[in-house]
């Protein structure tokens, strides 16, 4: 079913579809700028991406799992939404908002203890370039998060205004796609 | 919003990704030249990003316009990244 908005629009596409693909174009190009600078800079010098085996890679991974799962309860909130099924709605957005805050609390704890061994955002160049990634990463999960929490509150009410989870997916989702290439490329390599 | 549109199998694409999280992971550790294990590594996180984009975002079942705005600035973020390969990484 074509809702009004997507029929009165040039495009036929929804309004807010279009809307949030253009933000996200823009994030693409705010996330890759840091890490095309980040795989410059480290191929451009030697040595300093040796700080990499302080970062802990289970925990990390660990995290990717737990951010890999938000975003599959994510769109079967989405799925939840087109069948019409409130009650699967509303537990599949709980289940992404407690999974985006287990990778916020994993991410303090990585952070706790770093800071605690040493290493801060003026440690040197590979540190700066670790927390300002995952720092502002961490920032838009929580961004994530508060806007999935909106729409559970509001999926209380019941199934009016649903497709904004079709929205708030699509965010989340390259949230994921971010941290997929953040992981290797600080972790991994 | 359409419902009649082909919906995935939103649990197997998670088993991929799992899977392929995994193999990343365990190929990090490979005892291959240090470039390689680089690339097979991006390869894979590549692969793990192409199916959260194209089934959990439904790329693949989105209008070119969409398409095509999902991909443009990924060309410009890699051709930006290659463009200062000359001055920072093949030295002056």
């Amino acid at each position: 079913m074509e809702t009004t908005a997507a029929t009165r629009a040039v495009t036929h596409i929804l309004p807010g579809k279009v809307g949030v693909w253009w933000f996200l174009a823009s994030e693409v190009m705010l996330f890759g700028g840091l890490i095309g600078s980040f795989i410059v800079s480290r191929l451009g010098s030697s040595g300093w991406s040796g700080e990499a085996a302080h970062l802990s890679v289970p925990v990390a991974a660990i995290n990717t799992l737990v951010l890999l799962t938000s975003s599959m309860t994510m769109v079967m909130a989405f799925g939840a939404v087109e069948k019409g099924d409130p009650r699967g709605l509303r537990t599949y957005l709980f289940l992404t908002v407690l999974l985006g805050l287990t990778f916020l609390g994993i991410k303090a704890y990585e952070y706790s203890s770093e800071v605690a061994a040493g290493f801060t955002p003026v440690t040197g160049l590979f540190w700066s370039f670790y927390y300002t990634m995952t720092g502002l990463h961490a920032l838009h999960v929580l961004a994530g998060i508060i806007t999935n929490l909106a729409l559970f509150v509001m999926a209380r009410r019941g199934l009016r205004n649903q497709h904004r989870v079709e929205l708030a997916g699509l965010y989340w989702h390259f949230v994921d796609i971010v941290w997929i290439f953040l992981f290797p490329l600080l972790y991994l390599t | 919003m359409t419902t009649e549109r082909a919906r995935p199998n939103y649990v197997a694409v998670w088993v991929w990704l799992v899977v392929l999280m995994i193999a990343g992971v365990l190929a990090s550790y490979l005892p291959f030249a240090k470039s390689a294990v680089i690339f097979l590594v991006f390869v894979i996180a590549a692969m793990k990003a192409l199916l959260v984009a194209l089934y959990y975002m439904h790329l693949k079942f989105e209008s070119r316009l969409i398409y095509a705005m999902a991909i443009v600035p990924v060309v410009l973020v890699i051709g930006l990244t290659f463009l200062l390969f000359p001055d920072l990484v093949f030295h002056h």
